[in-house]
């Protein structure tokens, strides 16, 4: 359970977040939705132990995640596939998987993850040797997602996983969410795919401007006219 | 630089140039060589120290290939001096000379941004002293006229003549265009660049004025010992010197690398006795000091000091 | 035509210890961007404590490695704890300009050490079989040099083999790769950086070692073999150690076949030229791929 309260943050002097409030229950997949620039992914971030927040707080199973170093927020079962993938190109797709679960406890369940992984996305066992640099985007965004999920996660953060990739292997990527929340694991989604996160989630957020603007079950929000038109509409049309 | 700040600096040259002029009167107070020397020593590097700031402190770059430009200033100066052009002539052709090699090789070398452009500089430096001391590894010797009728006073007096231009140079360009400039191109290069400063062109200006000054130096250093071997003006020891004096008593400043001159002559001089680079050892650390905790200097410290003593009527 | 084989095969010789000098270097750069200018003061102190373990213990030369190792990776231990780990808090422009500097004070404060312990003269150790020589096709090669190049060889194996099959190994790698994304995985970033310098004052010392059997140590040498260390990892880029000592051989095969073609007293130039040409040549730095 993730629970964030009026968290601010800024990069220097640009207020990134004004007071952001929201929640994520155990085994839920919610979303968050907003436009470029909003400070989804600094709030992923934050959440993520990456930058250090102003103000709020943060707080995973109870305790405050505020004074915890990344990796160790890692420990405690969060796990975020940043923006971009950011692997290790020089090293191979099981160097990657591996060090995915290097945290203490992730690696006593390694054995297990890398099965897990492989049966969720098969087409990386037959590549595991190969350079993660000479893949595709779809199979790097694979990687990406089979590498947080090897620190094996009560919570699992995505930020853009659709970004740069064929839609067809995004739809590949989003049911591989959905076996992985139903295996357990609460999923919070930062997606520009407005109707693939919306048709994936339970719930969702809506962040403009460093705040939360609307907040609602997905549903509801697939009806929402602000969002219809902010999002959905003929001109905010994603392939 | 705000503006109380800049009135403080125009005190301190003020009172920097004032105190060079009383100086001024020392050899008819004092027959003592050792003691013209000691201030010779003193005010040379002075010089040294204020022409690198130019470059560290305004443009913001780490030069350390400085000692090439006092090396070629002193080679130049006494090759000319010895074959009997008048000594100031012979200085200012040192000081051209190292010049114009810094503008040959000051494009290419900005193109390398912090570090590479200090390592760069560093390898420069020691092609030059290799290639020097390969070609010219003989002693120079004065000739026996020369020596015969060797005056410190008047070597004395050029060092203060330097050491006030040095000071002088760095005044004015830390009030002027050209220094507002260049202290935005040290902030932030991108920046600078992006609202109209011309960057290269800036960088350049702090580079010949620093080394026009280092050759000055150089020159005064070829005319002032009797015997020495050209490489060693070439020595890194010299650029070294400039780094630690000018950070320490605080990098772009004015007064800064003149009390960091000061102390760091006083204490090689006085703690070379015992320990022959104690004075390294103790330079050292307190640059890695400076460096991570007060990246000002001793001015830094001073100016930290003034605000805890201001504070302490109204507590 | 046998001089210039005769010099090529010393100069490849010592450029093995050059690959090992940079080695070090590199690994610290490519992990921390910090760039340790103090490295050859490190090499230097490494030579010392070899000279003395077979001076006071009366240990093989080479085997004084099995001490100075451990004894090298402490320091480090010990200098990123003290220096280093507090350098690698800003980002990586201001990080590597600090590393810089405090690399400078640092460097300075033990070469003025180094004077003051154990004086400026040049020290050596000397071996019972220091002076074999092996005679291959015509060819005198000291079996010293032959000792020291296959030691170079062997230690840089090693380090590869540590970062490719070693845990820690590989968080090193990836942590010099993107350290974000290595926090992210769950690898502790600090103890990262704090291995791979330790790792890199070893190589150090391992090379300072190798130094003080094969040619001579004096407080002096920090300043050169940085330069050394400098120009291999210039001409090698980062990211290989394999890569790296075949730069030190590069450069150990440049200087011997320019002191053949212009005279001995140019040796040093051309690798310090060949350093700002690529320089110059690569001026976004060592981390534009």
């Amino acid at each position: 359970m993730l629970e964030v309260r009026d968290l601010e943050a800024s990069y220097g002097d640009l207020r990134a977040l004004g007071g952001v409030t929201l929640t994520v229950g155990a085994g839920e997949i919610v979303a968050l939705l907003g436009p470029n620039g909003a400070g989804k992914s600094t709030l992923l971030k934050s959440i993520a132990g990456l930058l250090r927040p102003r103000a709020g707080s943060i707080r995973w199973e109870g305790d405050n995640l505020g004074a915890l170093g990344a990796h160790q927020i890692v420990e405690r079962g969060l796990a975020l596939v940043p923006e971009g993938r950011r692997l290790f190109g020089s090293m191979t797709v099981a160097e990657n998987l591996e060090l995915g679960a290097f945290a203490p406890r992730a690696r006593a369940l390694q054995a297990q993850s890398l099965d897990r992984v492989y049966a969720l996305f098969p087409v990386l066992r037959d590549r595991r040797g190969q350079v993660v640099r000479s893949l595709s985007g779809g199979q790097q965004q694979m990687v990406a997602v089979g590498r947080a999920l090897m620190s094996a996660p009560r919570l699992l953060m995505l930020d853009e996983p659709s970004l740069g990739i064929a839609p067809r292997l995004v739809s590949a990527i989003f049911a591989s969410l959905v076996e992985i929340n139903r295996a357990g694991v609460g999923v919070f989604l930062v997606e520009q795919n407005v109707h693939a996160a919306l048709s994936l989630a339970h719930r969702a957020y809506v962040l403009e401007g460093g705040r939360i603007v609307g907040e609602g079950a997905a549903a509801a929000l697939l009806e929402d006219p602000h969002v219809r038109q902010a999002y959905l509409g003929p001109l905010a049309v994603r392939a | 630089m705000s503006a109380p700040g800049a009135r403080s600096e125009r005190r301190w040259a003020v009172g920097i140039l004032a105190g060079l002029g009383a100086l001024a009167f020392l050899p008819l107070l004092v027959r003592r060589d050792d003691v013209l020397n000691f201030v010779f020593l003193v005010l040379l590097s002075i010089t040294l120290a204020q022409s690198w700031n130019i470059v560290a402190g305004y443009a913001g770059q780490v030069n350390l290939g400085h000692a090439a430009f006092f090396g070629l200033g002193a080679l130049v100066a006494r090759t000319l001096w010895i074959r009997g052009t008048p000594i100031l002539l012979a200085m200012i052709a040192g000081a051209a000379v190292a010049t114009a090699f810094a503008l040959v090789i000051g494009a290419p070398a900005f193109r390398l941004r912090g570090a590479y452009f200090a390592i760069g500089t560093l390898a420069l430096g020691e092609i030059l002293r290799n290639t020097v001391s390969n070609v010219l590894p003989e002693i120079s010797t004065l000739p026996a006229a020369s020596i015969a009728g060797y005056r410190l006073t008047h070597r004395y007096y050029l060092a203060l003549a330097l050491a006030a231009l040095s000071v002088l140079a760095v005044a004015a360009l830390a009030g002027s265009r050209t220094g507002l400039g260049m202290q935005a191109i040290r902030e932030d290069e991108e920046a600078a660049e992006a609202s109209g400063v011309g960057a290269l062109r800036l960088k350049l200006t702090a580079l010949a004025l620093s080394t026009g000054l280092a050759g000055l130096a150089g020159g005064l250093f070829g005319y002032y010992h009797i015997s020495y071997y050209p490489a060693h003006a070439f020595s890194p020891t010299w650029t070294f010197d400039a780094l630690l004096m000018t950070f320490i008593g605080g990098v772009g400043t004015l007064h800064g690398p003149v009390l960091g001159a000061v102390l760091y002559i006083v204490l090689k001089e006085y703690l070379a006795v015992q320990w022959v680079d104690f004075h390294l050892l103790i330079f050292g650390a307190l640059f890695i000091a400076i460096v991570l905790l007060l990246p000002g200097g001793l001015v830094q410290a001073a100016a930290r000091g003034r605000e805890l003593l201001a504070r302490r009527p109204r507590g | 035509m046998r001089i210039l084989a005769q010099q090529l095969i010393l100069g490849l010789m010592l450029g093995g210890l050059y690959g090992l000098a940079a080695a070090g270097l590199s690994l610290v750069f490519g992990v921390l961007k910090v760039l340790n200018v103090a490295h050859g003061e490190l090499i230097m102190l490494g030579g010392y404590a070899a000279f003395f373990v077979v001076a006071l213990l009366g240990l093989d030369p080479f085997a004084s490695l099995l001490l100075v190792l451990p004894l090298s990776l402490l320091l480090g231990v010990v200098l990123y704890a003290v220096l280093f780990g507090f350098v690698v808090r800003a980002h990586e422009e201001t990080r590597i300009k600090n590393s810089l500097l405090i690399g400078f004070g640092l460097a300075l404060a033990l070469h003025a050490l180094a004077v003051r312990l154990w004086t400026a003269d040049e020290r050596s150790i000397i071996t019972p079989y220091g002076g074999s020589v092996l005679r291959v096709g015509g060819l005198s090669i000291p079996l010293m040099r032959v000792l020291i190049l296959a030691l170079a060889f062997a230690l840089i194996g090693a380090l590869h083999l540590l970062l490719t099959r070693w845990r820690w190994g590989k968080a090193i790698r990836a942590t010099a790769e993107d350290w974000e994304a290595a926090l992210l995985s769950g690898i502790d970033v600090r103890r990262a950086y704090l291995l791979a310098f330790a790792l890199g004052t070893a190589l150090a010392g391992a090379a300072g070692t190798l130094v003080a059997i094969g040619y001579s140590v004096s407080p002096s040498i920090g300043l050169e073999w940085t330069l050394k260390a400098l120009i291999v990892v210039v001409l090698a880029g980062l990211g290989s150690m394999i890569g790296t000592f075949v730069g030190g051989l590069v450069l150990g095969a440049a200087e011997a076949l320019s002191a053949y073609a212009f005279g001995g007293p140019y040796r040093e130039v051309v690798g310090l030229a060949i350093f700002v040409v690529v320089l110059v040549a690569r001026p976004r730095g060592l981390f534009g791929r």
